[in-house]
């Protein structure tokens, strides 16, 4: 227990101590949301095609229409309430990648060699490693959450510190499982390159084939497959679930496949980092 | 117990076969310095690595205070200090979180580690730069901090892998009188370095490896014993020339073998033998006298040099060298 601490505690000491780093990061989902969010203006796209000057009943008539409309395809009439609570996934998503570089550049610059010389438990040192990752993604949702109600995110009436919780704890479970396959990944991986090619490779691939900027049934049938096995999905409709009151058709059955998916991905990893570190 | 560390024929074959080291035994008595004098690419590092569960033993074994590195790896981790060759303190950290985090992690509570820290930090002589940030630090100052960093938890035994690797002169001398004084404190000392100057001038005894085997050991002075007395060097240039001239003296009586375009004469008074050999000097371009040494031992025992060759790593060097350029 100690052991995770100390290895988490000077990663987050780290990160907080690159002042550009810290920054860069801080600001990179306030980015994300403001520039990706707004610019998909799917309300616009779609008024823009109706005459101007039709009587006043009939306009309401169809602003009706495109409220029933968005309603249906993104449970809520506000396509950036949508897309801001998918970011709140897909951005765990991302950062998980991270924790795999720490890995890598502790192995090249021998820190990695230094950590395992003294008798901190084998599993002790991927659990500090997933735990800060855990606690920067933390850190990183809060402010993207901040930064999506600044811009116009409408939470769900009556949400609840339990939602709050609830939401913190799906995103956590991502990215424990995204940042469990980064960081095992980088134990085996020779250079950084690696874990950018695949970071490349896994992660929009992830983003798209979910449900985090367009629903699943919406989609081609054999999207629909993949989105279906693609846990960024089910944290985002569980996201969505809580704090923007999407509904959802089996709420434990979503839960439960993402935790099932990230423990998996959790276990793996630990069972091959451990290997890695005591098999060379 | 008669071994602080004793190797038990370790042998480390990595995939792909590469016999890293073929055979090592050795014991190191407590309260030594002991060296591993070798080329690069001779097995030092990955036998330090065995010794300090890093790496696994194909086969073999290594006792640590009696305690087996493959059956009882965490109790080794407590008993020994391991600086390895890499500079793996944290530039954008300062000296102090450097030292600090390593205690941590070898267990000690927050107040321990702090002053366990302090106590490290002291000894080396960085106590006074301890708050700078690594990145300021001078290459001298950086393997000064490795040490500290290994020294934190008291361990018993300290292993430096080239611990002088890359510094100049003077800070290498300094670093020389801080490991006299770990001796002092009764620390048994494993030292692995490919400079013979550093192998002679601390260690107690040596054992000289090659190729993954040690081929000689003893003290600095009884493997300079073994030369059997003073060399001169004949630089003759070509390797056949140099073959020719080493018969030719044999077969006057001289003791003298080709190595590599040079002709090395051994005497029992160099100053005295030259005026002797004045009509072969003639065929060399260049004359060397060389007091015994643990170079010309290594050359005596295998016909190369202790020279430096290319690092597995060159990413890792780079960054290293860029660091001590400081």
């Amino acid at each position: 227990m100690t052991g995770t601490l100390v290895v988490l505690a000077r990663d987050v000491k780290k990160w907080i101590g690159r002042r550009g780093v810290f920054i860069v990061s801080i600001i990179t989902p306030l980015i994300w949301i403001a520039f990706f969010g707004k610019s998909m203006n799917i309300r616009g796209l779609i008024a823009s095609g109706v005459p101007q000057n039709l009587p006043p009943s009939l306009a309401k008539q169809i602003e009706e229409f495109y409220n029933e409309a968005l309603k249906r395809a993104f449970g809520t009439s506000d396509y950036f309430t949508f897309f801001t609570a998918g970011m709140l996934a897909v951005f765990s998503v991302f950062q998980s990648m991270f924790s795999g570089v720490s890995v890598i550049f502790d192995k090249r610059l021998g820190y990695m060699d230094r950590l395992l010389v003294t008798p901190t438990p084998r599993p002790a040192i991927f659990l500090g490693k997933v735990g800060a990752t855990l606690f920067r993604v933390s850190i990183l949702e809060a402010l993207l959450l901040a930064a999506g109600v600044a811009l116009g995110m409408k939470l769900k009436p009556g949400l609840s510190l339990v939602d709050l919780v609830a939401a913190w704890l799906v995103v956590m479970l991502l990215a424990l499982g995204l940042s469990s396959f980064y960081t095992t990944l980088s134990f085996y991986a020779e250079n950084q390159e690696v874990v950018f090619a695949v970071g490349n490779l896994v992660n929009l691939p992830l983003m798209f084939t979910s449900s985090a900027i367009f629903p699943v049934n919406k989609m081609p049938h054999w999207l629909q497959v993949i989105a279906k096995v693609n846990p960024v999905t089910y944290a985002s409709d569980l996201v969505r679930y809580h704090l923007i009151g999407y509904t959802l058709d089996n709420y434990l059955l979503e839960l439960g496949v993402l935790l099932a998916v990230s423990l998996a991905l959790f276990t793996a990893g630990l069972w091959l980092s451990v290997r890695w570190m005591t098999s060379r | 117990m008669e071994c602080a560390v004793e190797a038990r024929n370790l042998v480390k074959i990595y995939p792909g076969g590469v016999r890293a080291v073929d055979g090592v035994s050795f014991c190191i008595r407590p309260g030594e310095i002991f060296s591993l004098l070798g080329p690069n690419g001779a097995g030092k590092t990955t036998t330090v690595r065995m010794l300090s569960t890093l790496a696994r033993p194909t086969s073999g074994d290594a006792l640590i205070m009696g305690h087996s590195v493959v059956r009882e790896p965490d109790r080794v981790r407590e008993l020994i200090g391991v600086v390895p060759q890499d500079l793996t303190s944290d530039d954008e950290m300062t000296g102090w979180d450097n030292v600090y985090y390593q205690a941590r992690l070898h267990g000690l509570s927050g107040r321990e580690a702090e002053e366990a820290t302090r106590r490290a930090l002291e000894f080396m002589d960085l106590l006074g730069v301890a708050r700078r940030k690594v990145s300021t630090y001078s290459g001298g100052m950086r393997r000064r901090l490795e040490i500290a960093m290994s020294l934190v938890h008291e361990p018993q035994i300290l292993y430096l892998d080239e611990p002088t690797l890359g510094l100049d002169v003077q800070s290498r001398r300094h670093l020389w009188g801080l490991i006299r004084a770990l001796k002092k404190r009764g620390k048994t000392i494993l030292l692995t370095t490919h400079y013979m100057e550093e192998a002679e001038e601390l260690s107690d005894r040596v054992a000289i490896i090659d190729r993954g085997r040690i081929i000689a050991e003893g003290t600095p002075e009884e493997l300079k014993a073994r030369l059997g007395g003073e060399r001169i060097h004949l630089l003759v240039g070509d390797p056949q020339g140099a073959e020719e001239l080493a018969s030719q003296l044999s077969s006057k009586g001289w003791r003298a073998r080709a190595v590599d375009g040079e002709v090395i004469v051994t005497v029992e008074n160099a100053a005295r033998a030259l005026p002797m050999l004045a009509h072969f000097l003639e065929r060399a371009r260049e004359v060397k006298i060389v007091k015994p040494n643990l170079e010309e031992v290594f050359l005596e025992l295998t016909g190369r040099r202790l020279r430096e060759e290319e690092p597995i790593d060159s990413f890792r060097y780079r960054i290293m060298t860029r660091r001590l350029r400081r």
